[in-house]
């Protein structure tokens, strides 16, 4: 059986926090779930004080009595408005002996929070926190700067739902929002689990993530390919920031 | 040991050979875009074990002249090219080699002329890609040939689809060897790359051919490489781990690996 999870206060859980929670025999019962394994088992191995909601995905149905590995991500994590109590997302994937990805599901959770904050943001991907610590960062790399002497625009990035936009001028970040004045030129955008593999991978799999589909990109196509260089460069930061904060 | 470069005309144009050694002939192709000097680092050792390696340009490649016809966009048009090089130099069942397209055409060789041929090693080809990349963007870029930040995407792209036990360094030399390209011709090779398809004519070749795929290669999946193999007679399938799309570049001492692959295929 699966290991449980303790989750502890809303401060102990730390993005990119990955656990592996060991096999799995799946059971007739399990396939019967309506909201999928990966979601009934990560409700049941994590321990929270409400779940808010969460979805799932099947790749291949799981053969009954087939040993699966359950490994557990820990995705976003935001500190909610009343400041005593944050939400978190957990990731679960069921991977079959070749470790390929079988079920996944994500799932949301209330926890009570042990002080008041304020948190560190370096791997609260698209909140305005998160862009602004990132802005301050590229406005240290000369590279940045070179790279966009002749560039006016916004560059979103978005991570599930999230987005922050910088809004930079001739090499500058002029600022970071959630809404630019006349929207982004271009925004990046992947799921909360394809930016905590960017922030923590060895190397920078910015290239590799955009060669195999990993990211959506809005808004205007032509700007985003000008950019590429830029964006890795993004990346490069932005895992700097993230490795501030490792777990 | 004789290692010389020539020009030689063909079709109506000079075409740049590279050729060292003495015994049964090797010929090796490139990937998209790049040329010859993929292979600076097999050629003499490859001689040295006893064979003639001729290493060509292709049209438009490299220090060979553009294709009388534009870029080209038919991987049956080189294989086509190949065997009037190999008339033109007087080259008796050659082994052929190649990579990325150089490996597609090696198989397209394969198919129309197995009796012409000792063998074929294809590294990181299969025989149909699935459009993918997709044709339709292909184009779109062909369209617009400086378009934007493309040897930026030469760069980052290579070294994204290297294997990832390839020191930093070398990889660092390869992606900025891989941005002397033409865009104009290499998205002509990559819309031949992405359109050419084998699949119905794997059954009909007739010589040994050995499939190598790198388990890092982002290009390719192992398991279509392998589909390609189990439906050429014979033929044989090898994975390399921790090795991307360029193996002749990518692995140290590719020269007596590759010499080990030749001696193995089956003979007569």
């Amino acid at each position: 059986m699966v290991t449980t999870v303790r989750t502890g206060w809303f401060e102990d859980c730390a993005v990119g926090e990955r656990r592996d929670l060991g096999g799995y025999p799946v059971t007739e019962n399990d396939l019967a779930s309506p909201f999928g394994l990966a979601a009934d088992l990560l409700r049941a191995v994590v321990a929270v004080d409400g779940w808010l909601g969460g979805s799932w995905t099947q790749v291949r149905p799981p053969r009954p009595g087939e040993p699966l590995r359950a490994e557990l991500t820990t995705i976003r994590r935001r500190r909610s408005a009343g400041g005593d109590t944050g939400v978190v997302t957990w990731h679960l994937a069921l991977r079959d002996a070749g470790g390929a990805v079988c079920q996944e599901g994500t799932a949301s959770g209330r926890l009570a929070a042990r002080g008041a904050g304020p948190d560190p943001v370096g791997r609260d991907v698209g909140t305005v926190a998160w862009g602004r610590a990132l802005a301050e960062r590229l406005g240290r790399r000369p590279a940045f700067a070179e790279a966009l002497a002749s560039w006016d625009g916004a560059v979103g990035l978005r991570a599930g739902e999230d987005e922050v936009q910088l809004r930079i001028y001739r090499g500058r970040v002029l600022e970071a929002v959630a809404r630019t004045p006349r929207g982004a030129t271009f925004t990046l955008g992947a799921d909360e689990l394809t930016w905590v593999r960017l922030l923590t991978a060895e190397d920078n799999e910015f290239m590799r993530t955009a060669m195999t589909g990993g990211f959506t990109v809005r808004g205007a196509g032509y700007e985003y390919l000008r950019l590429t260089s830029v964006l890795h460069l993004v990346i490069d930061v932005a895992r700097e920031l993230a490795l501030e904060e490792a777990p | 040991m004789s290692h010389t470069a020539r020009y030689l005309e063909l079709d109506g144009a000079e075409v740049f050979v590279e050729l060292a050694g003495e015994g049964t002939p090797v010929l090796c192709l490139h990937t998209a875009g790049q040329s010859g000097v993929q292979w600076r680092g097999v050629t003499a050792g490859l001689a040295a074990r006893g064979h003639h390696v001729v290493v060509p340009d292709l049209p438009g490649h490299g220090r060979s002249e553009p294709a009388p016809g534009g870029p080209v966009t038919d991987l049956g048009e080189y294989a086509a090219w190949c065997l009037r090089l190999l008339d033109r130099l007087e080259l008796a069942r050659p082994y052929v080699v190649g990579c990325s397209i150089g490996g597609k055409i090696a198989l397209d060789l394969a198919c129309r002329a197995s009796d012409r041929l000792a063998g074929v090693v294809a590294l990181a080809a299969d025989a149909w890609t699935g459009d993918r990349p997709p044709e339709r963007g292909l184009r779109r870029e062909l369209a617009d040939v400086a378009a934007p930040s493309r040897t930026d995407r030469t760069y980052l792209g290579t070294l994204a689809v290297l294997g990832r036990s390839v020191p930093a360094a070398r990889a660092e030399l390869i992606a900025t060897m891989h941005r002397r390209e033409d865009p104009a011709v290499s998205t002509s090779d990559l819309i031949g790359w992405t359109t050419h398809d084998l699949r119905e004519r794997l059954p009909d070749v007739r010589c040994p051919v050995h499939l190598v795929v790198g388990a890092d290669d982002l290009w390719l999946d192992v398991p279509a490489v392998r589909w390609a193999a189990e439906r050429i007679p014979g033929a044989r399938c090898t994975v390399l781990n921790g090795i991307g799309h360029y193996p002749m570049e990518e692995i140290d001492g590719f020269d007596e690996r590759l010499a080990g692959w030749l001696a193995e295929l089956p003979t007569g």
